[in-house]
């Protein structure tokens, strides 16, 4: 019943059977590069493995040939061929027909998605974690490798603007790199107002360390706010995620750190031009009231105060009119009493009673001594008077006739 | 985080920011508004003075600078950079 196999016919048996099935032709097949040998021939061997197994690969010359990148150990890849046997070892292998680099679907993919639950789960990606960056940072901290073209690029974007930069170097691929990077960020605390970490583009191997537990605890422990740049636009890393900013380049990253000292001169100078304009503007406001007022004075304003001069003036003058004319009548009616007490007491009234006024070239005659016989003296009458040239002067009698015409 | 000298570029800014807002408001007297004017010119020149006085000092926190990053090949000023 058992069948008796030489080794060939054995080999032949299985290479048939697994050359023959479908599924074992055109497979891509995805692990670590390992015991990489390009031979002289031109051939390259090598073993593909993952954790728990491996798979011996021959990637032949004719195929090789337009490779873009040279494969090496440790080198996740995926690989494009057919299973076959290789009789002389009765070895299973993989022809390989092409190859490309893994780009994240690997081993380290399942690793990666592992840390980046975890730190989700612990908040560490949430939005209300991210700090505001400062407008005007006056000590920015640099965490890169002092030969990258990223420091470079980071540190002309930045150009004049004026702030003190600490760059605190790190080893940013390879192995311990995450270690590296977790340092740099302990030695920046309480040094700066702002963190960019960044690093040039690079392969997803060369970006790993970004992606590392290590470094995401480290940013997000950092002091100051971080501005993350690593690799090129596309290239998302942990890191990314738990920076306050992401950038997509070095030098965006230093475009977000600190405003363009071209603009802030711009500002300052718009502050120049506002105030001037604001003082000409109130000062215009000014004049134009000054001038407002000016009008009004001139105009209307005098022509106001005119008039009501003018009617205080008509006022005042009317009544200084009606007193006049009062003090006047006053005058009158006193000058008239007057008149009539004086008619009373005069010598017109008691010359209307029969007196007479008797006087000479020398005066008043009140006694007949005062004359001499043949001298011509005047009497007033009531009306009119009379010339008369005395004939006698009698002292004693008829004396109080004489007396009676005196002035009293 | 202060300077010892006197106010920062972010206080100075947005102090004259202020005294420009104050100024365009435009409700008090000449007097005050001159005064207002005078202050905001200091702080234009303080700013100004700022950014043209400004070394930018890089400093390396483990070792020396790369060459090419040592300030006289850099176009940095040669003060020495006792502000920022």
């Amino acid at each position: 019943m058992a069948q008796i196999f030489t080794v060939t016919a054995l080999n032949d048996r299985i290479a048939e059977r697994l050359e023959g099935d479908g599924r074992l032709r055109d497979l891509w097949l995805q692990g670590e590069v390992s015991n990489y040998l390009h031979h002289r021939s031109g051939h390259r061997y090598f073993t593909l493995k993952d954790k728990a197994s491996q798979i011996s690969c021959v990637l032949f010359k004719s195929s090789g040939a337009t490779l873009a990148f040279e494969m090496k150990d440790g080198m996740n890849i995926m690989a494009f061929g057919d299973v076959a046997v290789y009789r002389p070892q009765g070895r299973v292998q993989l022809i390989v027909r092409g190859v490309k680099e893994d780009i994240g679907l690997g081993f380290r993919y399942l690793q990666l998605e592992a840390v980046k639950k975890k730190l989700a789960a612990e908040g560490l990606f949430a939005p209300e974690r991210k700090r505001p960056l400062p407008s005007y940072p006056e000590r920015i901290g640099i965490v890169t490798s002092p030969q990258g073209a990223a420091l470079r690029d980071v540190l002309k974007t930045l150009g004049a603007y004026p702030a003190r930069i600490i760059l605190s170097p790190a080893q940013v691929q390879g192995e311990g790199a995450e270690e590296s990077l977790a340092l740099a960020f302990s030695a920046l605390r309480g040094r700066c107002d702002l963190v960019i970490l960044c690093r040039g583009g690079g392969s997803i191997e060369d970006l790993w360390c970004f992606n590392s537990e290590v470094v995401a605890r480290a940013i997000a422990g950092c002091d100051a706010p971080v501005i993350s740049a690593v690799g090129h636009e596309t290239d998302f890393t942990i890191a990314d995620f738990v920076a306050d900013a992401r950038a997509a380049t070095p030098t965006a990253a230093a475009k977000l750190a600190a405003p363009d000292v071209d603009a802030i001169k711009q500002a300052i100078l718009s502050c120049r031009v506002r105030m001037m304009r604001a003082l000409w503007t109130a000062h215009e406001r000014r004049a134009e009231r000054l001038e407002y007022l000016k009008r009004s004075v001139s105009a209307r304003r005098m022509a106001a105060i005119a008039t009501d001069a003018r009617q205080r003036l008509d006022y005042l003058s009317a009544r200084q009119d009606a007193a006049l004319v009062q003090r006047l009548k006053d005058s009158r009616s006193k000058l008239e009493s007057i008149c009539g007490r004086l008619e009373a007491v005069g010598p017109a009234a008691t010359l209307q009673r029969g007196y007479a006024i008797a006087r000479s070239e020398r005066g008043l005659l009140l006694a007949a001594g005062d004359t001499r016989p043949g001298e011509v003296i005047e009497l007033i009458l009531a009306e009119g008077r009379l010339i008369c040239r005395v004939m006698e002067c009698r002292s004693e009698q008829s004396g109080a006739q004489s007396e009676g015409a005196g002035e009293r | 985080m202060k300077k010892k000298d006197g106010m920062g570029l972010d206080e100075a800014l947005e102090s004259l920011e202020k005294v420009v807002q104050s100024l365009e408001n435009g409700k008090m007297g000449l007097e005050e508004s001159l005064d207002l004017y005078e202050k905001g010119m200091g702080l234009v020149r303080l700013c100004e003075g700022r950014l043209a006085s400004a070394e930018r000092r890089i400093e390396c926190l483990t070792g020396e600078l790369p060459s090419d990053l040592q300030p006289s090949q850099e176009g940095e000023g040669d003060r020495g950079g006792d502000r920022f």
